[in-house]
């Protein structure tokens, strides 16, 4: 027996605003490409759910094209930030994402 | 291989193998003692893509636009890529800010190490931004844009060993990808609505569609695009972000990336979105409005030049958001009484939005590779420790006081056609009070604008140099050339306002063709 397609929608606004919770609470650097990660997981089951609520088989073809091809993009982009984590880690000794204040204003 | 190539895929295709080949190059550089060889290789690339466009344009010009499909897996589901007047329009401004700031790499960026990996990321941007204008559907748009964002976050931190492109990258990073995913998220919804990603058959289904629960998808669109756009509430990675990227790169990010992503707004809100049944115009017209007063005021605050040019930079994005605004809050307002009133209205605020972005990415482009040559030669980019420096860098100093007029919309140079473009759409229909009071703000905005562009001027070009920049040389030549070529631009579009202006009328017509049909 088949899920209700908005199941799966609603997940995945859950997951998106779990996501926005994280990029705004969390100090960690490491923390906050997880939010950025679960919130384009989040991006991906919206698209699997859109396919499916359209042809209501749990196999849409473009969809998959687009999700395979977008976590490739979410790599290279993770990849990039954590260069910036380790970067960030060798100037200030520490994670934590207050420590990155001193640009304002 | 060029017989073969289709015309519309050569400029992506020379880009990104340029991106490919430049480190190549380099090993066979240093083989022959020629270190330089890389940095005109890049260079000739951007200009052999340019030419590239330039043909395409003829193209788009002739037959109205260019199309390109793979055979076999064509729309509505496979990837389309196709080329129209506001698309060449674009592309043609992304490549030539592009050959410029390569041309200017070539001196500046001497001292530094690893410039085979500095030139691939610059030309995988501008590849990356031409794609992002060529594309058709939203996937193929997605890809590239992606491809422009990562180059550009690599950028910002390229001088890595010292923390504030560490922090900026960083900050920039995070919310660029958080803004993207969000674009990509609403068009999601999009997609469960049409079952489709190509823009045609996207907006056949969508234009006629009256769901108010479409309000939210253009809320996520439009903020989506705007963190890359620096519309005002998501900005504050712009500030970070500009004066900490290599002075080149400041130049492209804040000549063209900022515009890419003003790009994808306008064609994604006025091909989707029939402004019959949404008044997202408004909502952009208040936001544009918030982004030029806040920006205004907090350009006022910065000693650092580069930072005040970032703020100016902001300020000049809510002009062109504005101007989206005014079109389509026209078009909901007036079209069903009067539709001829509304199409010259809205075609009026988007040419001279286009004209604005046009006349902003040459002359905030160059105002950043000025502050580059003092950053290059003074090693300061305080204003307090600046002063004077203008008579001590005679060329350079001109170009900037020639760039700074030109932004605040001086008479005869460029930027004031553009601004008295976007006033006069906001005036046209005078008994509407709405537009008026947000023209009204507009417009003091503009006055305000032009007081602190002088105040540096005056700061640069007038006091007499302090005791630090007393010994400063003029930049290299290759420096000092396309900040004058900008400079030049900047004058004869100001003189000759009518081929560019020509341009931008034409890709504000083909951007609304779908919304009012031809």
């Amino acid at each position: 027996m088949a899920l209700h397609p908005g199941w799966y929608i609603t997940t995945s606004i859950i997951l998106f605003a779990i996501g926005v919770y994280c990029l705004a609470v969390k100090r960690n650097m490491i923390k906050i490409v997880i939010g950025l990660e679960i919130i384009t997981s989040a991006m991906h089951l919206n698209f699997i759910a859109m396919g499916y609520a359209l042809s209501l088989v749990a196999f849409n073809p473009l969809t998959q094209v687009i999700v395979v091809i977008s976590t490739g993009l979410g790599a290279c982009v993770a990849t990039v930030a954590l260069m910036y984590v380790i970067n960030a880690y060798r100037h200030y000794g520490s994670l934590d994402a207050r420590r990155l204040r001193r640009l304002r204003w | 291989m060029s017989l073969s190539v289709p015309l519309i895929l050569q400029p992506l295709i020379i880009l990104f193998l340029g991106a490919v080949l430049v480190p190549l190059v380099d090993v066979v550089g240093k083989r022959v003692n020629a270190e330089k060889l890389k940095d005109f290789f890049a260079v000739a690339i951007f200009a052999l893509a340019l030419y590239k466009l330039y043909t395409l344009y003829l193209e788009v010009a002739a037959e109205g636009y260019v199309e390109f499909t793979i055979p076999g897996f064509g729309p509505p589901f496979g990837s389309a890529l196709r080329v129209d007047a506001l698309s060449s329009f674009m592309s043609m401004l992304f490549c030539g800010v592009g050959l410029l700031v390569a041309i200017y790499s070539i001196r500046y960026m001497e001292e530094d190490t690893g410039l085979d990996k500095y030139y691939a990321l610059l030309l995988a941007m501008v590849a990356g931004m031409v794609g992002v204008a060529f594309a058709w559907d939203f996937l193929t748009l997605f890809v590239f844009w992606e491809t422009m964002a990562v180059s550009g976050y690599v950028l910002v931190g390229f001088r890595k060993y010292r923390w504030e492109p560490v922090e900026a990258g960083f900050k920039y990073l995070i919310m660029s990808t958080f803004g993207s995913i969000l674009m990509f998220y609403g068009v999601s919804f999009l997609y469960g609505m049409t079952g489709t990603l190509n823009f045609t058959y996207m907006a056949e289904t969508l234009l006629s569609q009256n769901n108010p629960y479409l309000y939210l998808v253009i809320c996520m669109i439009v903020a989506g695009f705007g963190v890359t756009a620096a519309m005002v509430p998501f900005h504050t990675w712009l500030p970070d972000a500009h004066p900490a990227a290599p002075s080149g790169i400041s130049a492209m990010l804040s000549g063209v990336v900022i515009k890419a992503g003003v790009y994808g707004m306008y064609r994604s809100v006025f091909t989707f979105f029939n402004p019959a049944f949404y008044n997202y115009g408004a909502v952009l017209m208040i936001f544009g409005v918030l982004t030029l007063t806040v920006a205004n005021l907090m350009a006022l605050l910065q000693r650092d030049i580069k930072r005040l040019f970032a703020y100016s930079s902001i300020v000049n994005i809510g002009y062109i958001i504005t101007a989206a605004g005014i079109a389509a809050y026209a078009l909901t307002t007036y079209y069903a009484s009067s539709p001829i009133l509304a199409t010259s209205v809205a075609v009026f605020a988007l040419a001279g939005g286009l004209f604005h972005v046009f006349n902003h990415a040459i002359g905030k482009g160059l105002l950043f590779l000025c502050s580059g040559c003092f950053l290059h030669e003074a090693k300061t980019r305080d204003l307090t420790i600046l002063e004077g420096i203008g008579k001590r860098m005679p060329w350079t100093g001109v170009s900037l006081s020639i760039g700074l007029l030109a932004l605040a919309g001086v008479p005869p140079l460029n930027g004031f056609w553009s601004k008295l473009f976007i006033i006069l759409a906001g005036l046209s229909i005078p008994q509407d009070g709405y537009m008026v009071i947000i023209t009204a703000i507009l417009i003091l905005n503009a006055i305000f604008s032009a007081a602190y562009y002088l105040w540096v001027m005056q700061r640069i070009m007038l006091k007499s140099p302090t005791e630090r920049v007393a010994k400063v040389h003029e930049a290299p030549f290759s420096m000092v050339l396309p900040i004058a070529l900008l400079a030049s631009i900047c004058v004869v579009v100001g003189a000759f306002p009518g081929p560019v202006l020509g341009l931008a009328d034409t890709a504000a017509k083909s951007l609304l063709s779908f919304i009012i049909g031809g």
